[in-house]
């Protein structure tokens, strides 16, 4: 299938809001201005075989070490329309251009100054620039010392330099300004949805938010039950990583492909652990759901983001391709495509994470970094590392005096006021159940350390 | 058996859903943990795998974890014979995050990087092998030519 066809299919079948399909780059109507812009220039004698040799031309040049003479140089197109950073680092707004096509030919003879061309094109240029010499091309030149200081990145490799005896045509053409200007403004579109929806997605996740810190806030009985389900759901989330790799060796951003698959994984997940039909009351499950559904938004994001990126380097390469004016190697700042994948999804995700994951604390974060399990009750040593109690016991019989972290003495001269009593509210608060078992577990433990293992035993008899 | 430590469960679950890359450990079934370990030779050392068929380049070691383990360090033991100055005959591992640098934050996946390590960066001034250690510092190419002959004979995928 043409991608042109499979372009339009992907758009229509995928469930992409109506108001995104709109903003979406318009490639078959590109494509139109590509085949004008090819008529056009062969109506000038410059059919792709003749400016496709000119172009190899221009590239040898732009190759060769030695770019002070460039009398080798027969043409330029130049899309640059000079707009610089102007050094405060802020990024201005697109803007339109006019692309130049521009030769160099001789003052006098209007010849095309350059050995290396074969005749049969240097002629037909030539004639080309003393036909239109006359009639409509126009041609300029600029004042000497034309050098501009305040813009010293104008007189940068593709521009034209001044070269005395030589005249600078400029051919006219429209449907190349009429591409450009097309394709400009639609990427301005696409970065204006792309503000309009992170926008509209802040206020969706900020609202989850507050109904997640609500609905998991541990003060509130009714939640009891839910807080332990709503973790989970939130652990196999993490777990999964489904924007970004979240293991030693894939930290990167995934593509829609991989992030949808990730998904599939984590929804798959939900559905074996049972974990969403616990989630019984309404509002719950209306959190659940909005939840889910910034999740698929996220994935469309990424995926329409993702398609427009190929059309737009498809339709340059088609550009390059039936005019060969190469445009590709030369595409100025102006036309790169909007970050609407990966920023979109970071700055999403990011959210997700700071506004709703984290009004649920994950046991991860409050692990002992010995028995790996909740730091209960937890100890505060002299150097700042905090290890439940269990473990501290541990190492003093075993007269391990040194922090297992960062290996200074600070274990054996700690004691009871060491315990942490700040932290332990807030363990007992959000993690219940764990700090029960491990209050078990640490009693049973004591009993062993004073009466022997027969104490375990008899414990696990009752 | 006393039951396994909560410790010891998350960081064998671990290992098998992250794997460390060109580091496997697989607890036997009959005692968690007793792990069957491989690791493959760093690329640049005489460790090192063949590009194309036999490949190799893998040495097997066995790692226990001590009952007193995370307090005690692990017992690790390479069964693949190979030529290094840090490891003896019986494939004992002079390594000091083993012994006196062992820290009860430390895992297994760390102490296998760290022998992993070892592999690219013999250290002979500290050494267990002493026949070994005084070749590698007569004549370094000499002991290098060895420790290849002896992958390739031994470390066999
Ligand atoms: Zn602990
Ligand atoms: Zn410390």
């Amino acid at each position: 299938m043409k991608f042109g066809q499979l372009f339009k299919e992907t758009l229509r079948n995928e469930g992409f809001p109506p108001e995104w399909i709109e903003s979406a780059l318009s490639y078959s109507q590109l494509k139109k201005c590509i085949n004008r812009l090819s008529t056009e220039l062969s109506e000038l004698g410059l059919d792709p075989d003749t400016l496709g040799k000119l172009l190899k031309h221009v590239e040898d040049y732009n190759a060769a070490a030695d770019q002070s003479d460039d009398r080798a140089r027969p043409f330029e197109y130049i899309l640059d329309d000079s707009e610089d950073e102007d050094g405060t680092g802020e990024k201005k707004p697109r803007k339109t251009f006019q692309p130049k096509l521009v030769f160099h030919v001789d003052e006098v003879t209007g010849a095309l100054h350059s050995a290396q061309l074969d005749e049969k094109t240097k002629r037909k240029l030539q004639m080309l620039a003393v036909e239109t010499g006359m009639t409509e091309l126009r041609v300029f030149e600029e004042p000497d010392n034309q050098e501009t200081p305040s813009h010293p990145t104008v007189a940068s490799a593709n521009s034209p330099k001044n070269r005395p005896g030589y005249r600078k045509i400029e051919i006219p053409l429209t449907s190349d300004t009429e591409f450009f200007t097309k394709l400009t403004a639609e990427l301005s579109g696409l970065e204006a949805l792309q503000k309009r929806e992170e926008q509209r997605m802040h206020g969706e996740i900020q609202s989850l938010g507050r109904q997640i810190a609500h609905l998991t806030d541990p003060d509130r009985r009714s939640n009891k039950k839910l807080l332990s389900v709503w973790r989970q759901i939130f652990q196999l989330y993490l777990e999964e990583g489904i924007f970004f790799g979240t293991t030693e060796s894939d930290h990167s951003a995934h593509d829609a492909a991989k992030a949808q698959e990730r998904f599939n994984d984590f929804c798959e997940k939900l559905r074996t652990s049972g974990l969403s039909e616990r989630l019984k009351k309404k509002e719950n499950i209306e959190a659940f759901n909005t939840f889910m559904n910034i999740n698929q938004e996220i994935l469309q994001g990424l995926r329409f983001g993702e398609i427009n990126e190929t059309a737009m380097k498809k339709i340059l390469k088609k550009f390059d391709k039936r005019t060969a004016l190469g445009v590709k190697a030369t595409v100025p700042k102006q036309i790169t495509y909007p970050s609407f994948s990966s920023h979109l999804a970071k700055a999403v995700c990011a959210e997700v994470s700071t506004e709703i994951l984290s009004h649920v604390p994950q046991i991860e974060d409050y692990a002992c970094p010995m028995c790996m399990e909740i730091k209960w009750r937890p100890v505060r040593l002299g150097c700042g590392h905090v290890f439940c109690i269990r473990c501290l016991i541990v190492m003093q019989n075993n007269k391990q005096d040194r922090c297992p972290l960062c290996r200074e003495q600070t274990v054996a001269n700690a004691n009871s006021d060491n315990l942490d009593e700040e932290l332990a509210q807030y363990l007992k608060k959000w993690f219940p159940d764990e700090v029960k078992e491990k209050q078990r577990y640490n009693e049973l433990m004591a009993g062993v350390d004073q009466y022997g293992e027969v104490y375990k035993e008899k414990c696990c008899v009752m | 058996m006393a039951a396994l430590p909560k410790r010891i469960i998350k960081e064998t679950e671990r290992l098998s859903k992250e794997p460390v890359p060109g580091i496997s450990a697989v607890p036997h079934d009959d005692n968690l943990r007793y792990f069957d370990v491989t690791i493959d030779g760093p690329a640049q050392s005489p460790y090192e795998g063949t590009l194309l068929p036999p490949f190799g380049g893998v040495f097997k070691l066995e790692l226990f974890l001590p009952d007193d383990y995370p307090m005690t360090p692990p017992k690790v033991r390479f069964l693949t014979k190979i030529y290094h100055p840090n490891i003896d005959r019986l494939g004992r591992i002079c390594l000091d995050v083993l012994k006196s640098n062992w820290s009860p934050a430390l895992q297994i996946r760390t102490i296998l990087l760290s022998i992993q390590a070892l592999l690219g960066a013999p250290n002979p001034d500290d050494p267990l092998a002493n026949d070994v250690a005084q070749q590698w510092k007569e004549d370094q190419n000499q002991a290098i030519a060895t420790a290849k002959e002896w992958t390739e004979k031994f470390a066999k995928a």
